[in-house]
């Protein structure tokens, strides 16, 4: 016992988290997501290749029994951790901590043991080249990295290639719209300040980099755009951010590989010259233009969010566009425009189950 | 037997390296332990199977990608000379890694799961892109040489290494490297949009020597540039065993740093270039250098 103890407790202090986001639940994902960066803990992509699973939020009844049906593929020694979407930081860092400690604790070794539930397999039909192929149905997400909270995408895919696609919603309990946020006080009739908007809404339009970055397969470039958010929502470093950005979003505004493995993706139904590049340029142009007025101390008084008017629901919009642009799509292709659209089914109230 | 074992602990030693140079640029300021946490945590993880899964097949697969690292690993020269010396050598090396081809979609279509699926579709189009560019590379490389062993080609940079004056044919070389290791911009068959394709659900022993011999094949391709581009052991001062490391190193650092910098290229682009730009890019190549060598 005494050597695999010891392993135990070396392995245990990197344990590869994977993280599961309920609608609702975006603000303990952001904290959580900003907590491991702290620690470098470096995030699993697979439930197999993870010691710790971590849900942000509350699922409701089908993201809930996707998350356990998840939970009971993540291999021993693994460990669960559940985050409320309201966790305060201290119990975030506090919930890794115990998981640590638990992890750390010696066990027997495991047995070959979990299978897991099979893929239906559909029915033949012709492909985009003519030929007679088998059919899968696959949903994509809930439980995908770098997915919007809460989404799945009912596929019928060929090879790798989507052939027809539905969009489902596994909600979550609570109905906190985090990136909202101001704009619904504002409306409300409460103080908010322009400087607190626009660090929202900059901190957003970083996120939403960030997880296209990631689905891009440019890491670097997606840490980047993960810790200027993160200083910018919860460390409060403004200087620092607006010293770090202009040069992030040169690099990525002249990446010429981004342009290649983005072009000719699109970002709308209407296919609008530059796509899912313009997309990228619109993100970081007001972003820059949103760090300018972290210090506007005058109120809030227009209702434009990051997705769009927030009374409005935007997101709405891009769900309803979205199986018409991934329909006909490789997989590649429907992660990075799923990433451009970045819908955020927090809007969507009374979403329940699909 | 004294060389074989000289080879394993050299490429070992250089996927370690590999390993926690990815880690630190991952993690700036830390990280640099995560990769041997990452050995003890997949060494105590339990294995999970799937349901219908092909165990041979899989098992197979994860194996082979390491023996197939380490087997195209033999030829090359150790400083002045391989494990094993063949007259077909570079011919040798080329067979070993397109391997990885059968390694990959082995696991990916034994383990009977959607992603690691996709990642093996991903790999066999990469292959088709890759190889002939690959290979023409390497033909070049042959032809300046005159000969097909590793000793004559490192010979044969005596004056001049080939890497200057088959700028092309090396370029390509690089690419294909990155392609063949199914690294940075060439991830796509392990890459995060899909779970991280193949292995996505391999976990313990099966995981971690499936991620080993990814890096032993990153490694044997990086060394690879040394003989084929680089003068082999030929340097001032140090013995050629150190320049050979140091040059592998220098190019295995490169093919680790791309991963971080550069995004992953999708695999319908990147046939287009292969086919349309690498190739006839190639062809040229070995035109000149078969003209210079007449």
């Amino acid at each position: 016992m005494g050597l695999s103890g010891w392993l135990a407790g070396f392995a245990a202090a990197c344990p590869r988290p994977m993280v599961v986001t309920a609608p609702h639940g975006t603000r303990s994902r952001l904290l959580v997501e900003a907590e491991l960066s702290r620690r470098g803990w470096r995030h699993a992509h697979a439930p197999s290749g993870t010691g710790l699973l971590v849900v942000c939020g509350t699922p409701a009844d089908a993201l809930s029994r996707a998350v356990e049906m998840v939970w009971t593929t993540v291999p021993a020694p693994g460990e669960l951790v559940r985050l409320r979407g309201d966790a305060p930081p201290e119990r975030v860092a506090a919930a890794l901590d115990e998981a640590v400690v638990r992890l750390a604790r010696p066990r027997s070794p495991g047995t070959d043991t979990g299978e897991r539930t099979d893929v239906p397999m559909a029915d033949r039909g012709p492909d985009r080249d003519g030929l007679t192929l088998d059919r899968l149905r696959v949903p994509l997400g809930p439980v995908l990295p770098d997915w919007p909270a809460g989404l799945v995408v009912e596929t019928v895919l060929q090879g790798d290639v989507i052939q027809r696609a539905r969009v489902e919603v596994a909600g979550g309990l609570g109905g906190e719209r985090f990136w909202d946020a101001p704009w619904l006080a504002a409306l409300e009739g409460r103080e908010v300040t322009r400087g607190e908007a626009a660090r929202r809404l900059a901190a957003s339009h970083l996120d939403s980099l960030g997880r296209l970055l990631a689905v891009a397969g440019w890491p670097g470039a997606s840490a980047r755009a993960r810790r200027l958010r993160d200083r910018l929502l919860w460390e409060r470093q403004d200087q620092w951010v607006r010293r770090d950005f202009p040069g992030f979003a040169r690099a990525v505004r002249r990446s010429r590989t981004l342009k290649w493995v983005l072009r000719d993706l699109p970002a709308a139904r209407d296919p609008a010259p530059g796509g899912l590049v313009r997309r990228v340029g619109t993100w970081l142009d007001r972003t820059g233009l949103a760090l300018r007025d972290l210090d506007d101390g005058r109120p809030l008084d227009d209702d434009e969010g990051p997705r769009g008017p927030v009374g409005g629901e935007p997101s709405r919009g891009l769900l309803a566009v979205l199986p018409e642009l991934v329909t006909g799509a490789d997989l590649a292709a429907a992660r990075l425009v799923v990433a451009g659209l970045d819908p955020d089914l927090d809007q969507l109230r009374g979403a329940r189950d699909g | 037997m004294g060389e074989a074992l000289v080879l394993l602990g050299a490429v070992g030693t250089l996927a370690l390296c590999a390993a926690v140079f990815d880690a630190v640029l991952a993690v700036p300021g830390g990280g640099a332990g995560e990769p041997l946490r990452r050995v003890a945590r997949l060494l105590l993880q339990q294995r999970r199977r799937t349901r219908l899964a092909d165990t041979l097949l899989v098992r197979t697969g994860v194996c082979g990608l390491l023996a197939v690292a380490v087997l195209a690993g033999a030829v090359l020269p150790l400083g002045e000379r391989p494990v094993a010396e063949m007259a077909v050598g570079v011919v040798w090396f080329n067979a070993m890694e397109v391997g990885a081809w059968g390694a990959l979609w082995l696991v990916g279509w034994g383990v009977n799961s959607v992603y690691p699926l996709v990642g093996g579709y991903r790999f066999v189009a990469q292959g088709l892109a890759y190889e002939l560019p690959h290979m023409f590379a390497l033909i070049t490389v042959a032809l300046g040489a005159g000969s097909l062993r590793f000793a004559d080609v490192v010979a044969a940079q005596r004056g001049l290494w080939f890497a200057v004056w088959m700028p092309v044919a090396f370029a390509v070389y690089l690419v294909s490297a990155v392609a063949m290791a199914f690294w940075g911009p060439m991830d796509g068959p392990v890459s995060d949009d899909i779970c991280g394709g193949v292995p996505a659900e391999l976990s313990g022993p099966d995981r971690l020597v499936f991620q080993a011999g990814r890096y032993a094949l990153l490694v044997v391709v990086a060394a690879a540039a040394v003989p084929l581009f680089l003068g082999g052991g030929a340097g001032p001062l140090l013995p050629p065993w150190l320049w050979t490391a140091l040059k592998t190193v220098a190019v295995l650092a490169l093919l680790v740093w791309s991963g971080r910098v550069l995004p992953t290229v999708r695999m319908d682009l990147f046939t287009r270039l292969s086919w349309l730009v690498l190739i006839p890019a190639t062809l040229l190549q070995l035109l000149v250098v078969s003209v210079v060598v007449l």
